[in-house]
């Protein structure tokens, strides 16, 4: 195919790439500010936050750190915000917080902060902070709420709301926000740090708009805009024409036990191509269910690693894409239904459905089933000096075979890249013990590539009355093989009581544990690629178009 | 002792840097050479000899080497047992889980654990977070393990138990179990004291697998060390160690070359008494910023190389993928330049040696920064027509003439190391626009001033050696020891005893070398700095000079920091995460401060230069090829060694003009605007006068590197040598 015309822009090469240089600086800016002074454990090493600069129509054109899940999310945000408050209400100084889902959102806990940036008595842009807070209230501590039938059950909800302008913090507004969410200081820091983080941005965008002028500025932006879009389409002209149809399946909805399928149609037409996601199943009484933004995000992330690694998640981008959910299904459930899971459960299915609908388009390129679960278990408890904590753990697992290699052990894929938490910090942060944290040996599924290994770890309860939450899947449909290779063992999470009875913890519940139960972590591995016991020669046949 | 002289020596990947000082003769001598991997003791003697010294002339020789880096990077360890608590032997295979590249499914996600799972080994022991013994070390596991160990074959063996940073008597005992048997032990306790295990195990085992290959490159070069001569090498976090130290703790030696580099710039930072400088070292594929706070290189602890963590005291050098190789194309209406380099090989267009891509090298040659018949690196002629073709077809994709490409070229390039002057400067809540920039490297002084530019920054300084810049760093270092333990202390659960015993035994720990080199312990320098946070918060704060005994200086010390850093301080408790020590020796040896000098004062050492070396002293000869050493000085009377060396009226003129004015050498075309080339004067950087302005457009350039000063810039020599622009913008 040929490749697309460079785009036309008015604004000369040169100039185009030293503000789009100064333009991500910035984001990558924000991102370390609130890495590094806000108060969430997430945020720590983890990393789960993001930070993006958008137009004025809040398209985006810059991201800090690149985090695929809040990539959909952040090119939508501001988009959505705008159509609830108009430009007219915004003023310098402003900042705005919102988490509603239905709002360029996916749950509750990710807390976005939008600053307008003005230039000439205009908005010309908006820098944007999102970073997943500890605590939002709801039910239980970390707002994981497994048996939650609806939005309101999940925590605060945050429609746009101006918790700072020129004068300072509008102190009744951010009480309103504090009174509302467990550990009150802690998210005040968080609230702190991300209207730091675009207050910097602020200052160096007006920097950059006096420097270049206001005019050049934005034909950069919309420069960029049209090379996110042409590098998508020559991602999509590599894809051979044609319809496909994939489907994976969650374990259960959290409320009843039935697998519950994502499917999806793919039809690529030249350098557009259509994602159509009608046949997913209806929303869910229990929190898997996600936001159309999140559909997006996992499309998005699926074409960039199958086929274009230089597509940029600019605003862009998603002009040859088109992304059908239907309303009142899994993905598009309207505003009264829980999502808290669907965040990184759900994206990582339709992630996967997409991959198995393209697999006819060469499997050499994708990967056997991994760990597309977060394999979340947050521990609630009062530590021996009185201080109420929460410990959110997310588990990797064995990494899905490729074509010519193994599967890595334990680590993270897809949709997210959340770091674990040193069984070293555990012990010295949370009443816990961790007992080991070892591979669990031969998890991986068979194939004539094996998947790599999932982890075995174990948290001993050292308080009274802990509350447990988990939140994963891949606990009863395990990790695909492909191309003849065998599943990965699914995922496990067992608590061995003080007493020494054993019972399975379901993959969304919240539980009450005591001193000396300890709760055995075991995650999936991966699946294997190739039929076991087939030699590689045999396999070594070109790839297939 | 025979020879009074002190000799800074730097290994880099392509050349060694040599500068030796003699304080009694008043002479400083520098020199450039090809390194020698083939024989790396062989490189170091030919180094001595460049500046016509044999190793009896020296007293003492400070080191700086990539052997460690290389070996890193290349993977070339030594096969290491490990020794883990029983149930976390997997620690290293488990990592934290992330994966290296996002959106790449065909690449390993993570580096293959160090050591293989048939060379774990586990005992039974149990602390907790507090030190307390959960479990005793059983002692038929560790009867067991060592067994195994032996059976393994392995060459050195790495500990590291469950939070033994904050109680080691278990991994204590085990090392004398292991030195019983085993050469080469390492363990975490000592290597790395601080919480997370995955870090400081993958820390104590890459050290592990570097013993064997630092003990014996260091049994070579003792063998050839004169027994009265010292031997230093300079290690990550800007210092000099002992040989011991490091035979050790070789992983010290990780970032030996740009901490010596760092280590120089803040040296030159101290002597102008500029409060904050940024260090900018370009060179042919990587930049190499750092932020000079207030005199000091700004020290990190989490650095990784080659895909491991090395947790260890380095100077915290921001290291981006773009230099002088950067390619430059075009892509969807965008220049880009880099990350893809051409490297040293094929190199840039313009070295003819089969490269055709347009590098920013090729841009500086076609725009006349880069002189026309400049000779890279003792045997590279460069080819300006060849830059040229290479730029062409941008120029003409661009619809502009193959300077305004050029110049688009070296804009882009500037804007991505941007980013680089952006982090370093953000991380330590400083503003960028009050630093001065340091510019040192092959490439750094070429860009600087633009580069300064665009960041608003008013003042660069080239300093003095700046093509030897790293074995500056070498020459001037004190010897130090520096390390970080985890503490964990809450504000309202302050225990001052424990404090002092740990700060107790780290100033012992880190005294012991020093006192073992002859160091008073009344002589020696102790800095402390607090890493503190606010409970809950992710990261910590460092406070220098930190008031450790007294809580409350210390909680006024968080906040002002906290709110320089972040614009906002609350009264929420904090906790103090962990201390870091550095223990220093005085600078007796090495005296560097910049002295005044007598303008036209009488020549002395030489800095290389591309056209014709005239020696102003007795050894002087004409060399065939630039690399060039310096010759034994006629007698002058500086106050101080380098300000000898350093002071342009130091330097013999290369040209025929005589000191005491500063005619161009030449005059050549150079392009600062599009379409207005023009005739621009070019100053041999030996003939300047101190004190006597320049103003840009100019170009100042000796054997090593080339100085731009672009118009609206104004150039001012010093009397110590150092290159003082203001470059028009900013405060």
């Amino acid at each position: 195919m040929p490749p697309s015309a460079d785009p036309v822009t008015s604004v000369d090469p040169v100039t185009l790439e030293v503000i789009r240089n100064a333009l991500s600086a910035t984001a990558e800016e924000m991102s370390l500010v609130v890495m590094r002074s806000a108060r969430s454990p997430l945020l720590r090493e983890a990393g789960d936050l993001s930070s993006a600069l958008t137009d004025a129509d809040g398209h985006l054109v810059a991201q800090g750190r690149d985090i695929p899940m809040h990539m959909g999310v952040m090119s939508f945000t501001v988009r959505e915000f705008l159509k609830r408050v108009p430009k007219s209400r915004l003023a310098p100084g402003d900042v705005w917080f919102l988490n509603l889902p239905e709002i360029g959102g996916n749950h509750l806990p990710d807390v976005k902060a939008i600053r307008p940036v003005f230039a000439d008595g205009a908005v010309v842009a908006f820098a944007v902070s999102l970073a997943h807070w500890a605590d939002v209230g709801g039910a239980v501590p970390g707002s994981y709420v497994a048996g939650a039938t609806d939005a309101w059950q999940e925590g605060l909800r945050i429609p746009p709301f101006r918790l700072f302008t020129a004068r300072g913090p509008h102190r009744e507004n951010l009480d309103m926000v504090l009174a509302n969410v467990r550990g009150a200081e802690e998210r005040e820091g968080d609230v702190l740090a991300q209207m730091a983080a675009t207050r910097g941005a602020e200052e160096h965008l007006h920097h950059l708009f006096a420097e270049h002028g206001a005019g050049t500025v934005l034909a950069a932006i919309a420069a960029i805009h049209d090379r996110a879009e042409a590098r998508m389409r020559e991602a999509l002209a590599a894809v051979p024409d044609g319809t496909y149809v994939g489907e994976d399946w969650l374990d259960d909805d959290a409320a009843g036990d039935e697998p519950i399928p994502v499917r999806v149609r793919v039809t690529i037409d030249g350098d557009r191509a259509t994602f159509d996601f009608s046949e997913t199943a209806d929303a869910a009484r229990g929190p898997v269910n996600t936001t159309p933004f999140i559909a997006a995000a996992s499309v998005f992330y699926v074409v960039k690693t199958l086929f274009g690694p230089d597509v940029q998640p600019g605003g862009g981008c998603y002009r040859p894409l088109e992304i059908i959910t239907r309303p009142g299904s899994l993905l598009d459930p309207g505003p009264d239904r829980p999502v808290v899971g669907g965040n990184h459960e759900t994206s990582q299915r339709v992630a996967d459905a997409v991959f198995r609908a393209l697999e006819p388009t060469g499997p050499e390129r994708l990967s056997a089933g991994g760990p597309t679960t977060s394999g979340l278990v947050l521990f609630g408890g009062r530590r021996a000096d009185g201080v109420w904590t929460t410990f959110y753990e997310t588990h990797g697992g064995g990494e899905g075979a490729r074509h010519d290699r193994d599967g890595a052990p334990v680590v993270r894929v897809h949709m997210s890249n959340v770091m674990n938490t040193p069984a070293e910090v555990v012990e010295a942060e949370y009443p816990i013990r961790v007992e080991c944290q070892r591979l669990r040996r031969g998890s991986g599924g068979a194939g004539r590539r094996r998947g790599g290994d999932g982890l075995h770890r174990e948290y001993r309860v050292l308080c009274d009355d802990m509350s447990v939450t988990s939140m994963f899947e891949r606990r009863v449909v395990p990790p695909y093989g492909l191309q003849g290779g065998e599943p990965g063992a699914p995922f496990r999470v067992t608590v061995v009581g003080a007493d020494g009875r054993r019972r399975e913890l379901p993959g969304k519940a919240n539980v009450r544990l005591g001193q000396g139960d300890v709760v055995v972590v075991e995650s999936c591995g991966g699946g294997g690629y190739g039929a076991p016991g087939t030699a590689d020669s045999a396999h070594s046949h070109e790839i297939r178009r | 002792m025979s020879g009074g002289w002190r000799v800074g020596v730097d290994v880099g990947g392509t050349f060694t840097d040599v500068i030796a000082v003699n304080r009694t003769r008043r002479d400083t001598r520098v020199a450039k050479v090809p390194s020698r991997s083939d024989d790396r003791v062989a490189g170091l003697l030919a180094a001595l000899r460049a500046v016509d010294l044999a190793w009896p002339d020296v007293d003492d020789l400070i080191h700086g080497t990539t052997l460690v880096t290389n070996a890193i990077v290349e993977d070339d360890l030594a096969e290491v047992a490990l020794i883990s608590t029983r149930g976390f032997s997997d620690t290293l295979a488990i990592g934290r889980q992330n994966r290296r590249h996002l959106y790449r499914l065909d690449l390993p996600p993570k580096a293959v654990p160090q050591v293989p799972a048939e060379r774990r080994f586990e005992v039974r022991e149990r602390l907790d977070h507090e030190g307390q013994v959960l479990e005793p070390m059983d002692p038929r596991t560790v009867d067991e393990a060592l067994r195994r160990i032996e059976e393994s074959g392995a060459a050195a063996v790495a500990v590291s138990l469950l939070h033994s940073y904050t109680n080691p008597a278990h991994e204590e005992a085990l090392g004398g179990r292991l030195r019983e048997r085993f050469p080469f032990v390492a363990l975490s306790s000592r290597v790395s004291p601080e919480a997370r295990e995955y870090e400081r195990t993958a820390t104590t085992a890459l050290s592990a697998g570097l013993m064997p290959l630092a003990a014996s490159y260091l049994d070579r070069i003792e063998a050839a060390r004169p027994a009265d001569s010292r031997l230093h090498l300079f290690h990550s976090a800007g210092g000099m160690a002992s040989p011991e130290a490091l035979r050790e703790l070789p992983l010290g030696l990780a970032a030996s070359g740009p901490a010596a580099g760092v280590a120089a710039a803040g040296r030159i930072a101290r002597d102008l008494d500029v409060e904050h400088a940024i260090s900018f070292d370009m060179g042919g594929t990587t930049t190499d910023v750092c932020l000079i706070f207030g005199g000091e290189a700004q020290i990190s602890s989490d650095r990784t190389l080659g895909g491991r963590p090395l947790r260890q005291p380095m100077v915290a050098v921001e290291s981006i993928g773009a230099g002088g190789g950067s390619i430059a194309r075009l892509d969807h209406g965008a220049l880009v330049v880099g990350p893809e380099s051409a490297g040293a090989d094929p190199g840039p267009a313009c070295y003819a040696r089969g490269g055709s891509r347009p590098t920013v090298s090729d841009a500086n040659l076609v725009l006349g920064y880069m002189a026309p018949d400049r000779i890279i690196g003792g045997d590279i002629r460069v080819d300006p027509a060849a830059a040229r073709t290479a730029i062409a077809p941008l120029a003409s994709a661009m619809g502009m003439s193959v300077e305004a490409a050029a110049l688009g070229v070296v804009r882009v390039a500037n804007s991505t190391m941007l980013r680089a002057l952006r982090r370093v400067t953000v991380e330590r809540g400083v503003d960028g626009r009050q630093c001065t920039l340091l510019a040192f490297g092959g490439a750094g002084p070429m860009h600087a001033v633009e580069l300064a530019r665009a960041f608003s920054i008013a003042k660069v300084v080239v300093p003095a050696h700046s093509s030897v810049f790293s074995a500056l760093g070498c020459v001037s270092a004190r010897m130090s020891y520096a390390q970080q333990r985890t503490l964990r202390m809450a504000v309202d659960e302050w225990d001052a005893q424990r404090l002092e015993r740990a700060r107790e035994d780290l100033r012992s720990r880190l005294a012991a070398p020093l006192a073992a080199a002859g160091c008073g312990e009344g002589e020696m320098a102790v800095e402390e700095v607090a890493a503190i946070r606010y409970r809950g918060q992710s990261y910590a704060i460092e406070i220098p000079d930190a008031a450790l005994d007294d809580p409350a200086r210390l909680t006024r010390d968080f906040l002002d920091r906290h709110r320089a850093l972040y614009g906002f301080a609350t009264g929420e408790p904090w906790e103090l995460v962990s201390i870091r020590l550095r223990v220093s020796a005085p600078s007796t040896s090495g005296e560097l401060r910049p002295a005044p000098v007598e303008s036209g004062g009488s020549p002395s050492a030489r800095t290389p230069s591309s056209s014709v070396v005239s020696g102003g002293s007795p050894s002087a000869r004409t060399p065939s090829s630039p690399v060039v050493s310096g010759g034994s000085s006629s007698a002058r009377t500086p106050s101080s060694p380098v300000a000898s060396g350093g002071s342009p009226a130091a330097m013999t003129p290369s040209s025929s003009v005589a000191s005491g004015g500063s005619p161009p050498a030449r005059t050549l075309p150079c392009t600062f605007e599009a379409g207005a080339t023009a005739a621009t004067p070019r100053y041999d950087r030996a003939a300047l006068v101190p004190g006597r302005a320049l103003a840009g457009p100019a170009i100042v350039e000796d054997a090593w590197s080339t100085v731009v000063v672009p118009p609206g810039a104004t150039l001012v020599p010093d009397e110590a040598g150092h290159l003082h622009i203001a470059t028009g913008t900013g405060t």
